[in-house]
């Protein structure tokens, strides 16, 4: 196959002639291949396609997204997961099989307003996609700032194996779960942290195309140009380790390391060796945290935009990849990063109640008692 | 009839929850203080072909305000004032979820609360716009397009009919032979006074300024008040389903008038005139 | 229509001061309002009209849902501040019609098979209005499609052709639609070579129609590398090759 340099194209622009073999966002037009998106057109081994810088998301099976519950009916949850389908969460995965809508209260577990991570396990052209949260790392989201880019950039955030993202983790001292429809969380202790995360994040989206964004991310993030590999410097593994370092700088008050809260994280957190621990296993931890956090790019021809939407069109790839998020349950936000609940605004009034760690399978019982709002 | 309806953004918790932290150390999302407004842009004659228009950027919401200036009958009960009709419609493109049809109840109060502030503080002195008394008047028809939603819609379709009439340019028409005749010469409107609208809506027990889409699909009250440049109050409206203590209600009316001051001071300054 | 006065001078010079294949002076923004999923702002001569695109998205009412494509919506609408006199805001026969025929001249190069039980809807506002103004809609609305990342097979470019002092002109101006002798707006996919809307408005004798015909289409291809140009600008900066390693 001839080798083609890369190409700006929008819509209707001829990429290449000839018996090329269209795969993506192109269509052939007698002898011609045409581009049917604003993008970037690329030949590889398989054929052509061409990778789209713009375009709402379109659900995908296993794809692993983001989503707001937003009304439910009596058998399933609706779930908003920006796009142009309504997705929907039945019951019955998340109660069981058994599940009888007098018995189980639904909003017990998730109310309107809630975020999940959660897998899209059927979609095609004659129905809504429909969701999952029963694999790992699915769920509740508890805590963390919420934010939507386009679809079409989130390879770009993710970058090689993830080096993108990792660099703006271990720089801001966050985690940041992306899901394949854009909507991204950024959580953290540091206020601070999560600012400068969510702007990097943005820079990311708006110049995903360009060249040398990693080094000017780096710049925005202060990070030195050299790929960081020693574990001391990663974000907080042990909630112990980084509950010290809280109280030396004294920054946000709610998180104070008191010996109850240490305690009950012990008792919750998963895997407390792997989390106690912090050289040894970092480096391993973090190979096996990427690439169970980010889409693998195990295409040969994988390129800096990882094919990562299929439109109904075109028949999906048969290597679609399981993604998983980046909400592993060893390192569960909640168990770590506490945020206090129930708090009513009041002009001047900083204080706040503090109320004791929760893991994720306890906050999902407890939402029915929170005082959500009705609207 | 108008009936409850449900909120079209749905606010997600950690969203909702994040706001509420903010504004209880009396900041919010965006890095804002609760008493801080968006920033406005004002950008004037943007139609030509209009008499007067503007185009005002409050934050992200965007509203553009045309004035056509005719002639006809005047209102009746009111044969010696020149007629002043403002009406503001939401654009589709403004946001996802505007469906295209006749203005909905939340547009027309829009717009009447937004009439009701440059009426009854006679921004334009109509005394001065009539042709022949009980027959021929100046009507001059203020229309706003608003093209772009997050938030405050009241103050910035407002602040774009203000900025429009005060740039704006009569044509000057005169009866000969007993019909009208656009004489083809422009003056200045007749203006009396800059009334500045300031909305304030109740998060909790926190009263914050200019909210945008999002504190709105959050807040429990809100409340609309217009001052002159005499600081007298022209107009208010106490809008959505919850309710305000009447310790809130002073507070926030005496926010009105130290704001309006300061953005009344704003547009005379970016249109380069004094009222 | 009757003429009473010259609208083209002894030097050949138009009302405007235009010759008789010139085009007025277009520019197209793209992504200008941030709510929607695509957006293009267009000034063609005095033509000042916004385009929003939304979509695709989930149908409302349900019902109207189409099982195997997506249903295209197009809504042209003006301001009443935008022309001469003032305009009535509710809905006219004149845009009802310009609505339709609008969706009429996109649907063709739009890939509408791709989003089943889907909506796309497009809005075109018009400001201000100069002539021309379905023409300048359709144009930016192309734009704001692609922008929105809808597939499609080609961008539309839009132009109108007219006569005036029983000569054929490029892109004619209000004064010019009002007095003149004929109308002709035309749709037209560059690369496909398809008409998607062909109207005429007066009388053209049959050599009349051809060349104002032509005329039209070559209108409609100056406007196409304006579009190309803007949505070029907007997502890479004029770029046209891509650059080397991307880290």
């Amino acid at each position: 196959m001839q080798e083609l340099k890369r190409k700006y194209v929008i819509p209707g622009d001829k990429i290449v002639d000839g018996n090329f073999r269209p795969l993506m966002n192109v269509i052939r037009i007698g002898n011609s291949i045409i581009s049917t998106r604003i993008g970037i057109a690329e030949a590889g081994r398989d054929g052509i396609k061409v990778i789209p810088l713009s375009g709402v998301y379109i659900p995908r099976i296993n794809d692993i997204v983001i989503g707001k519950i937003v009304d439910r009916s009596s058998l399933s949850w609706d779930v908003d997961i920006n796009s142009c389908f309504s997705a929907h969460l039945p019951a019955q995965d998340v109660f069981g099989r058994d599940f009888s809508p007098a018995r189980d209260d639904m909003n017990r577990e998730l109310a309107t307003g809630d975020l999940i991570t959660a897998r899209i396990i059927a979609f095609d052209r004659t129905r809504d996609p429909m969701l999952t949260v029963q694999d790992r790392d699915l769920g509740k989201i508890p805590h963390g700032e919420s934010l939507r880019i386009s679809a079409t950039r989130v390879p770009r955030l993710i970058g090689k194996r993830g080096s993108m993202i990792q660099t703006i983790e271990q720089a801001t001292q966050t985690r940041v779960i992306i899901g394949q429809n854009g909507v991204v969380v950024v959580t953290g202790r540091n206020q601070d942290g999560i600012g400068l995360a969510v702007k990097a994040i943005k820079v990311v989206e708006e110049e995903a195309h360009t060249s040398n964004l990693t080094q000017r991310i780096k710049v925005l993030l202060n990070v030195p140009d050299t790929t960081p590999a020693q574990p001391q410097v990663s974000p907080p593994s042990s909630f112990a380790g980084s509950a010290e370092k809280s109280a030396e700088s004294g920054d946000i008050p709610e998180v104070s390391p008191t010996k109850s809260a240490l305690q009950s994280v012990s008792n919750i957190v998963q895997q407390p060796a792997s989390n106690e621990q912090q050289s040894q296993d970092r480096g391993e931890q973090e190979q096996d945290e990427s690439s169970r956090r980010h889409p693998e790019q195990a295409r040969p021809d994988a390129s800096k935009f990882t094919d990562s939407s299929h439109y109904p069109s075109i028949s999906p790839s048969s290597d679609a990849t399981s993604v998983a998020s980046s909400h592993s349950k060893a390192r569960s936000q909640d168990d770590r990063y506490r945020k206090s609940e129930e708090q009513r605004p009041v002009a001047g009034d900083t204080r706040k109640t503090k109320t004791p760690v929760k893991g994720i399978h306890d906050r999902l019982q407890e939402h029915g008692k929170k005082e959500g709002d009705n609207r | 009839m108008s009936a409850s309806k449900r909120s079209t953004i749905i606010v997600e918790h950690l969203r909702r929850q994040q706001m509420w932290d903010l504004i209880a150390v009396g900041k919010r999302l965006q890095g804002r203080t609760i008493e801080e407004m968006r920033p406005l842009e004002v950008e004037l004659d943007v139609i030509k072909k209009a008499n007067g228009s503007a185009k005002v950027k409050l934050g992200d919401t965007e509203v553009v305000a045309g004035i056509k200036v005719e002639t006809g009958e005047p209102f009746e009960g009111l044969e010696n004032k020149g007629a002043l009709i403002i009406s503001a419609e939401v654009l589709p493109i403004a946001s996802p979820h505007i469906e295209p049809g006749p203005p909905d109840e939340d547009t027309i109060e829009l717009a009447r609360v937004v009439d009701r502030g440059i009426r009854e503080s006679e921004m334009i002195d109509l005394d001065k716009l009539v042709l022949v008394p009980g027959k021929v008047v100046y009507t001059i028809f203020v229309d706003c397009s608003i093209i772009n939603t997050d938030g405050n819609l009241l103050d910035a379709t407002s602040y774009a009919v203000v900025s429009a009439l005060l740039s704006c340019k009569l044509p000057i028409f005169e009866i000969q032979d007993g019909k009208v005749v656009d004489t083809g010469k422009t003056r200045d409107p007749p203006l009396t006074t800059i009334p500045v609208s300031i909305t304030q809506v109740r998060i909790g027990n926190a009263i914050i300024l200019d909210p945008t889409a999002e504190e709105e699909a959050c807040m429990d009250a809100r409340i609309t008040i217009t001052t002159n440049s005499e600081s007298c109050y022209a107009a208010i409206q106490k809008g959505y389903t919850g309710s305000f203590t009447v310790d809130q209600i002073k507070k926030a009316a005496e926010t009105a008038r130290i704001k309006g001051e300061q953005v009344r001071a704003k547009l005379q300054e970016l249109t380069n005139k004094n009222g | 229509m009757s003429q009473t006065k010259s609208l083209i001078d002894k030097q050949g010079k138009r009302t405007d001061g235009r010759t008789v294949g010139q085009l007025r002076n277009v520019k197209i923004s793209v992504g200008v309002v941030k709510n929607a999923d695509g957006s293009a702002y267009i000034e063609f001569g005095k033509n000042k009209i916004i385009v929003a695109v939304y979509g695709p998205r989930e149908v409302h009412p349900k019902h109207m849902a189409q099982p195997d494509r997506c249903v295209l919506r197009c809504r042209y609408h003006m301001s009443p501040f935008s022309t001469d006199t003032r305009k009535n805001p509710a809905p006219s026969r004149r845009e009802v019609e310009i609505s339709k025929v609008m969706r009429e001249a996109l649907e063709p190069a739009l890939m509408l098979e791709d989003y089943p039980r889907a909506a796309i809807d497009v809005y075109v506002e018009v400001l201000q209005a100069d002539g021309g103004s379905r023409c300048a809609g359709i144009s930016a609305a192309s734009v704001a499609l692609a922008d929105a990342g809808i597939n499609m097979r080609d961008l539309v470019a839009a132009c109108a052709a007219g006569k005036v002092d029983d000569k054929i002109v490029l892109d004619i101006n209000d004064t010019e639609d009002k007095e003149g002798g004929a109308d002709m707006p035309v749709a037209y996919t560059p690369h496909l070579d398809e008409v998607t809307l062909l109207q005429l408005d007066g009388i053209l004798t049959r050599d009349q129609f051809n060349q104002c015909f032509d005329t039209a289409v070559e209108g409609c291809k100056m406007v196409y590398e304006i579009q190309k140009q803007a949505l070029m600008q907007r997502y890479f900066g004029n770029e046209t090759e891509v650059k080397e390693e991307i880290q």
